[in-house]
């Protein structure tokens, strides 16, 4: 259950092609293709380890029994207690406590699909701790 | 005056950000050429705030644009250009309006959150909610988009772009949705430079709030100094990169958007005929270089990997160099307006 995870590929960002402007020789600013600059490739980078940092202090808590999987969920989509709370509609005491394996085993089954469903897992799933992997990293490919 | 054409083809041109370049494309479809760099310029795109108050991701916002909708906003004010924009409460409600639109062949530009778009690469899925596409058209109930910082249009699914309409968060969008009503079939852009122009000096030379413009660069720049004793290496290198991404992601066109502004001062320059704007492109263009060494010096201590002289101090006083030539430039264009 807690398999080791990379979610990101670190080149993930660099097959897009971009247009930025670019001053030519005599000083013109031309819009010009490109890729992705280094120094974003970088800081990009730094950004998803440090997500990555937190999905696996979720994870051990979650081992440890003292958060339940939905804090996994909520961390591994980047979002806090007040972002979820908003997205699902209620307050954001009520996910707070639902972040704690006591009252999260203690869910009615509405509430656990009403979550579900927002993070497209099931409500087994969701319920049973299987971890899966968050929204964007389960895109299928559109052209 | 006319009105804009009834046809589902949408003409996509790819742009450095997303704002200017969907309202190039609107109003380029609707027959009045725009570029990006006309349409960031008269919109008044411009802009610096250091706004530690907002979060995105837990950091402090720090944005080198003006506010999500300020272009569209001062574009709609052209006399015979008139945009149709709202919001919405009802998720099912506002795409039932999308697709009624859609099937009178109207392109409909969206603001949506990133976060929730597929088509994006991976590694780009940040909440960040003030990203705006058009929609052109929807086929097998997939919508067809222009997503102007893309090469060419995508497809997004209507549950995942609902879902965007509908992102929540800081800069939510609240399902907001625009159109072109019409648009005029010429038009005399020189008093538009101008009003962009001032529009831009006003609030990077001083509106009272220490938090934007010239002054808001060097609040960050003192901010940015005591970071690594406030926040420790690790949350200050966060912090510094957070700042780097807001000014090199996709949709800045490097520079934090000196260099889209350097090309609309130097495209206002010759449809003008005055001299005095390509030198102030000119120096914008230096503006822009100055943070973009701000943005490699940056980098190499995110990576950890600094050079000797890579510190706190030497990267405010970097932002200190860019305000400096920044306040030059808006200085001397606010006294070539008075002429």
């Amino acid at each position: 259950m807690t398999r080791q995870q990379n979610f990101t590929d670190p080149k993930i960002d660099g097959d897009l092609k971009t247009v930025s402007y670019i001053a030519d020789d005599s000083g013109r600013q031309e819009m010009t293709p490109g890729a992705i600059w280094d120094p974003v490739h970088i800081v990009n980078e730094q950004a998803w380890r440090e997500i990555e940092k937190q999905i696996e202090s979720s994870r051990r808590k979650i081992a440890a029994g003292k958060r339940s999987p939905l804090h996994y969920h909520m961390i591994a989509n980047q979002m806090n207690a007040a972002l979820l709370a908003r997205y699902t509609g209620q307050s954001s005491w009520r996910v707070h406590l639902h972040l704690l394996p006591f009252f999260f085993r203690r869910l009615g089954r509405k509430t656990l699909t009403n979550y579900a469903d927002f993070f497209k897992i099931s409500a087994e799933d969701l319920q049973s701790g299987r971890l899966k992997p968050p929204l964007y990293s389960r895109h299928e490919i559109h052209s | 005056m006319k009105y804009i054409p009834d046809n589902t083809s949408f003409f996509h041109s790819q742009s450095a950000h997303c704002e200017s370049g969907v309202a190039a494309n609107l109003l380029s479809h609707g027959g009045l050429h725009f570029s990006e760099a006309m349409a960031f310029g008269i919109g008044g795109g411009l802009f610096f705030g250091y706004l530690p108050f907002i979060r995105l991701n837990g950091m402090p916002l720090v944005t080198y644009r003006s506010a999500a909708g300020k272009i569209l906003k001062r574009l709609g004010r052209i006399p015979g250009v008139e945009i149709e924009q709202k919001r919405y409460r009802h998720r099912q409600r506002a795409m039932a309006e999308l697709d009624e639109l859609l099937a009178r062949g109207v392109p409909v530009g969206l603001q949506t959150g990133v976060f929730w778009l597929p088509y994006f690469p991976t590694a780009l899925r940040f909440h960040f909610n003030a990203h705006n596409l058009v929609v052109y058209g929807k086929e097998d109930g997939d919508y067809l988009i222009s997503d102007p910082v893309f090469p060419g249009p995508v497809r997004c699914a209507a549950d995942d772009l609902a879902r965007a309409r509908f992102a929540s968060g800081a800069l939510a969008p609240r399902g907001k949705m625009y159109y072109l009503r019409r648009v005029p079939a010429e038009l005399d852009r020189g008093p538009h430079i101008l009003q962009g122009i001032d529009s831009v000096c006003r609030t990077m030379l001083g509106t009272g709030f220490p938090l934007i413009g010239i002054q808001g660069m060097r609040l960050l720049a003192g901010r940015m100094e005591r970071w690594p004793k406030k926040l420790g290496e690790q949350g200050a290198a966060l912090h510094l990169g957070h700042v780097v991404r807001m000014q090199e992601e996709i949709g800045t066109g490097g520079g934090g958007f000196r260099f889209m502004y350097a090309a609309y001062l130097q495209e206002s320059a010759e449809e003008m005929g005055d001299g005095f704007l390509r030198n102030c492109s000119a120096t914008l263009t230096e503006a822009g270089d100055s943070w973009r060494h701000f943005a490699v010096m940056a980098a190499r201590v995110c990576k950890d990997r600094p050079r000797p002289g890579d510190t706190y101090a030497a990267m405010a006083e970097q932002i200190r160099r860019c305000a400096l030539l920044e306040e030059n430039v808006f200085k001397q264009l606010r006294q070539w307006l008075k002429q």
